[in-house]
């Protein structure tokens, strides 16, 4: 490996590392609204599993701050799941309900199971998961 | 005249011998006996597993109110 290599290999992770330092500080510092303003871009959209997703390619920015969020959602979910007796996947998928019953803008992006990205139809209601009853 | 196994082992032999061909009888025919056949290839196909079917209905409305103050508590992350 040259030296020429060696020193993009080193710039990129140098990129990844602070694009994570950042993302970190966006959503530990209670960016007040960092989840909804991901979604306000329309790159980022919610999912029924309870995590945001990708809509299309991002940059590793955008991509760092939604594994940033959902990594506190896990944590979340994860307590919540101990505490009551449910498993993670089940929390998860239960909060997902209320967030596509309120938490999804007028035409923001959201992804039911079956995978597809739909955008909300201006104040539409936002179709139910099939699991949430 | 030297002994043979037929008639080393004490004085019966033919049951030391019988138990010895019962045993590899039994040996060779195990894996029929238990039905078992094991498959080494691998499937041709990835195992998919769809995760939503194990997801209760009961977990989500129990959890209804837990999970409205967890978002209520968290604006920025949900």
């Amino acid at each position: 490996m040259n030296r020429h290599v060696k020193l993009m290999i080193a710039a990129g992770i140098g990129l990844a590392v602070v694009a994570g330092g950042t993302a970190y500080a966006f959503v530990a510092q209670g960016g007040d609204a960092a989840a909804a303003q991901l979604r306000a871009t329309g790159l980022v959209g919610e999912q029924a599993d309870g995590y945001l997703g990708l809509v299309g390619s991002a940059s590793a920015e955008v991509r760092a701050q939604v594994d940033a969020i959902n990594i506190q959602r896990r944590a979340y979910y994860t307590d919540l799941a101990s505490r009551r007796g449910a498993t993670i996947e089940e929390v998860a998928a239960a909060t997902a309900c209320q967030i596509f019953a309120g938490r999804v803008g007028p035409n923001q992006f959201y992804r039911l199971p079956d995978g597809v990205w739909r955008r909300r139809n201006g104040s539409e209601p936002v179709p139910r998961p099939g699991h949430c009853g | 005249m030297t002994a043979t196994s037929l008639t080393r082992k004490g004085g019966d032999a033919s049951r030391w011998t019988m138990d010895r061909i019962g045993t590899a009888l039994l040996a060779a025919a195990a894996p029929v006996l238990l039905g078992g056949c094991v498959q080494v290839t691998a499937p041709d196909r990835p195992i998919v597993i769809d995760l939503n079917i194990n997801i209760r209905q009961e977990v989500v409305v129990r959890l209804q109110e837990d999970v409205r103050e967890l978002i209520e508590r968290n604006p920025g992350v949900f």
